[in-house]
């Protein structure tokens, strides 16, 4: 799972009104290379919720130094985007759990991919 | 000013204590709204112990364990798939230290881990007992066989034929095997003059010579079939076929307990606790006329103190109890049978094939009537099949759909994708220039989606863990015919567009009803005009990507759409006499045969996995080729009106059907007349009382039995012929215009472009 994927993620629990962003509980991170193309982290950075996506990096320290705040003229900022590619789509969460931050119900990750079915209960 | 070292402390437990309490808040009202349970605001002596419960994964006694220690614990009571407890101790006292003690405490329960949060309630549920009969005829003997000889008995069987059975692996199904005489699918029935190399294991011997001296059978069997299940494994609900065995059953549990359920034709679900090294003994009504399955899971639900033997855990209706989940082990059942050599004469011919009842009486299902039918006649024959059949479906859907890429294509780079129902991922890779992420119920395909270096989850259509107004695009490419109910195909929809920022557009494809789209049949019909003996497993011809994977003339052969005028027209219903939606309603459902037309909008489609070719298809038709090295063709379900339940479990029927069990009428050993059991409470799984669809085609193929029902794994000797596997999916085809008028019914959503594209209808539509 990547860091992209993760700040599009929510908690669905039945009942839960503040189920975004799920804390990440990772038992094993990697960080794969990916080709960088400056363009399309550049059209992402405005689809993101980017104070997840820096308490996300941090929570798994690979925050490389990203501000808390969006940098501005980001656009032609090559380092700036190149952190960003680097901590949406290099770090791999290929272990862990996703865990609700109102239930503490927790989602498994499993070889990169989070299972997000609910139990019939919690639906 | 500094704050001393107290008072910040003070401050930061009095923060975390404010959470706690606040979360605890949150659990009573969800109790409350939800349950109708209403805590207390003073102490009492009980407590509700919310996340604590067997919905939650937790067993009876890890929540013992961790609340004895707070002190005189009188009860605990747990309900099946609640996820809450109740606990009462003899003093306030002790229910307040708990109360102190574990409101907020992190409780491990193996895997999983639960916040407990705990509140005073005036009153809990009251126990009540049912007892319940055990089937006519069945008799469960305890401790039949020591540790030694269950060891023993368990030494002398050789898998090693097995290991190399790719089939039985890529399926994940129970092994079997025979001795004496084998069972064949095909026939449903013994081959009685043709006994087996291998007789029954000398080990045996001793065992038997116990049952003839106990009186549990009079002659001594000649055939064994041992099965071995995993957890997670079961075995569909079957009856035994009267003309292959005599009278009396016997079925030795070995390895592990399982639950074993019982059902009858008038609807009656009996669930029986099998202990390890007990004997099952099955005659009369229980082996002639009452089905017997296990549902493959990996716990249970038992009573949580030793029943008195033997146990009929009845049907949980309200009532919570004493029950605890149970993981289930590896179990292996030794089932002896006495060959029946003249025909079968019992007191139940409806369930006789020696008088004139179909040999083969498979569960099936019905158009469901709740969401819970729903959602188990899904899980069933969708969720589970893809599961199963992930690798080698994943081999047939390599060539993604023109139109939708088209669809792709036109999205703005940077567009946020969401493709729910993703399947293998076919769709995510088409558009590098949008953030793609899927979604599917089937973990073993968004899997592969992840393999293939997508970003995908698991996750239900009704339900996407996504924002609102998060996506720029949806797709839904051939799921939401998999929803079995009117409301639940809306539903989907509704979510998928709830996805969908203001202006953003989803594309929805549904397999069409109609095949034949102005005078163009689709080309999963015409494979079938060319070659009709061929693969007999084209699922859906408009998705299988065999023959010709370029762009034909057909896939935009479907002239006369897209004009949305059209829409606001009265939808003509289909050419022939279909039957609409109402009259599905209360219907049966048909088993479909591959590669022609659609008769009815609900049905079952088979797939055929042929024995080892669970990897992915290769050549024109993916691999698989009919020939008479098939056993298994496209039959109607037989159907019988005494088995009235879902089926359990659709894995394909290789392998023999039966494990079944017998029981002793006058034995000295621990066995109890039937009537004097004494039953707790568990939940059989789905004791549904569906309707058995009526056969849409002869007899004859009945008998030839749907191996849908029966057992999976392959024969014990190979010499057999390579049966294939046989999955059902559950389609609702849609009929030309339905989609539409489903889309219709969700605000703020407008349909913007409707069409046919081979065998399928599809809409655009856009968020207002």
């Amino acid at each position: 799972m990547k860091l992209l994927t993760h700040n599009m993620l929510t908690s669905h629990v039945k009942g839960v009104t503040k189920g975004y962003p799920l804390l990440i509980k990772a038992t094993e991170v990697k960080v794969n290379e990916v080709e960088f193309n400056s363009q399309f982290v550049s059209r992402m950075i405005p689809k993101l919720e980017w104070s997840a996506l820096v308490q996300a990096a941090e929570g798994l320290g690979h925050l490389e130094d990203l501000s808390a705040e969006l940098v501005a003229d980001y656009e032609n900022n090559e380092e700036f985007l190149k952190k960003v590619h680097k901590v949406l789509l290099e770090v791999e969460v290929v272990e862990g759990s996703l865990q609700c931050p109102e239930s503490g119900r927790e989602f498994p990750i499993s070889r990169g991919v989070p299972n997000m079915l609910l139990n019939e209960d919690e639906v | 000013m500094e704050l001393s070292e107290a008072s910040v402390n003070a401050v930061k437990m009095s923060k975390e204590r404010k959470k706690l309490i606040r979360k605890q808040m949150k659990s009573c009202h969800i109790l409350l709204k939800h349950d109708g349970i209403r805590t207390a605001s003073h102490v009492t002596k009980s407590l509700v112990v919310a996340n604590g419960g067997l919905g939650n994964g937790v067993s009876r006694e890890q929540l013992c364990a961790a609340m004895k220690e707070m002190g005189e614990l009188e009860t605990i009571i747990m309900s099946p798939h609640k996820p809450y407890a109740f606990a009462t101790y003899s003093s306030e006292q002790s229910a307040q230290k708990a109360h102190g003690l574990l409101n907020g405490h992190l409780l491990h329960c193996g895997d999983n881990s639960v916040t407990l949060y705990l509140s005073f309630v005036d009153s809990v549920p009251c126990e009540a007992e049912e007892h319940v009969p055990l089937p006519e005829g069945l008799s469960l003997v305890e401790d039949f066989v020591s540790s030694e000889e269950e060891a023993l008995l368990l030494a002398a069987v050789d898998w090693v034929t097995f290991d190399d059975d790719t089939a039985q692996k890529a399926l994940k199904h129970r092994r079997v095997k025979h001795y004496g005489y084998e069972f064949r699918y095909d026939t449903n029935n013994v081959e009685k003059d043709k006994p087996l190399s291998v007789g029954l294991p000398d080990e045996c011997v001793p065992i038997l010579e116990r049952c003839l001296k106990d009186g549990h059978i009079g002659a001594m069997p000649d055939q064994l079939t041992v099965n071995q299940y995993q957890p997670g494994q079961g075995i569909p609900p079957h009856v035994d076929t009267h003309s292959a065995f005599e009278d009396t059953i016997l079925s030795l549990s070995l390895g592990s307990k399982t639950v074993m359920e019982f059902r009858h034709p008038d609807g009656r679900v009996v669930a029986v606790l099998l202990p390890g090294r007990s004997l099952l003994v099955m005659k009369g009504e229980s082996r002639h006329l009452w089905s017997h399955g296990i549902t493959p899971r990996k716990f249970d639900m038992v009573p949580a103190c030793h029943p008195e033997p033997p146990a009929a855990i009845t049907p949980d209706l309200g009532n919570p109890g004493n029950l605890t989940l149970s993981k289930r082990g590896t179990r292996t059942s030794f089932t002896f049978r006495r060959i029946r050599r003249s025909p079968c004469q019992c007191a139940f011919p409806s369930a006789c094939d020696s008088q004139g009842a179909p040999s083969s009486l498979p569960s099936a299902p019905s158009l469901p009537r709740c969401q819970g039918d729903a959602a188990r006649l899904e899980e069933e024959y969708v969720h589970r099949v893809y599961d199963a059949i992930a690798p080698h479906f994943s081999g047939t859907r390599h060539s993604p759909w023109p139109r939708v890429c088209d669809f792709l294509s036109s999205l703005v780079p940077g567009a946020v994708l969401a493709d729910v129902g993703c399947g293998n991922g076919k769709y995510l890779g088409v558009n590098p220039e949008v953030v793609a992420l899927g979604c599917d119920r089937s973990s073993a395909l968004v899997h592969i989606c992840a393999e293939r270096g997508f970003q995908a989850f698991v996750s239900d259509a009704l339900n996407v863990p996504m924002l609102t107004a998060s996506c720029d695009a949806c797709i839904s490419i051939a799921v939401i015919h998999h929803f079995s109910t009117p409301e639940r195909r809306l539903a989907a929809v509704r979510e998928l567009m709830r996805l969908l920022k203001p202006g953003g557009r989803a594309l929805i494809y549904v397999w069409a009803l109609e095949q034949e789209y102005n005078k163009q049949r689709s080309k999963y019909l015409k494979h079938q005009s060319r070659e009709p003996s061929r693969s007999p497993n084209t699922a859906e011809g408009q998705s299988e990507d065999s023959a010709s994977p370029k762009r034909t003339v057909n896939s935009h052969g479907d002239v006369g759409i897209t004009n949305v005028d059209r829409l606001d027209t009265e939808v003509s219903g289909p050419v022939d006499q279909r039957p609409g939606e109402d009259q599905v309603h209360h219907g049966k459902l048909s088993v479909h045969t591959n590669r022609t037309a659609f008769n009815s909008q609900d049905l079952l489609v088979p797939w055929h996995l042929k024995d080892g070719k669970g990897k992915a298809g290769k050549g024109r038709k993916g691999g698989r080729e009919a020939g008479n090295r098939d056993v298994i063709r496209e039959t109607a379900l037989a159907v019988s009106k005494d088995n009235p339940s879902i089926a359990e479990n659709i894995l394909p029927s290789i392998g023999p059907a039966s494990d079944c069990k017998t029981e002793p009428t006058d034995s000295n050993r621990r066995s109890t007349p039937p009537d004097s059991m004494s039953a707790k409470v568990a939940t059989p799984n789905a004791c549904l009382d569906s309707s058995l669809p009526s056969s849409t085609k002869d007899t004859d193929h009945a008998r030839k039995s749907c191996p849908g029902f029966e057992a999976a794994a392959t024969p014990a000797i190979p010499e057999s012929s390579t049966a294939a596997a046989v999955f059902h999916r559950y389609y609702h085809v849609f009929q030309q215009g339905e989609i539409e008028k489903v889309c219709c019914q969700v605000d703020g959503v407008k349909v913007q472009t409707s069409y046919h594209d081979q065998g399928n209808w599809c809409v655009i539509l856009v968020k207002d």
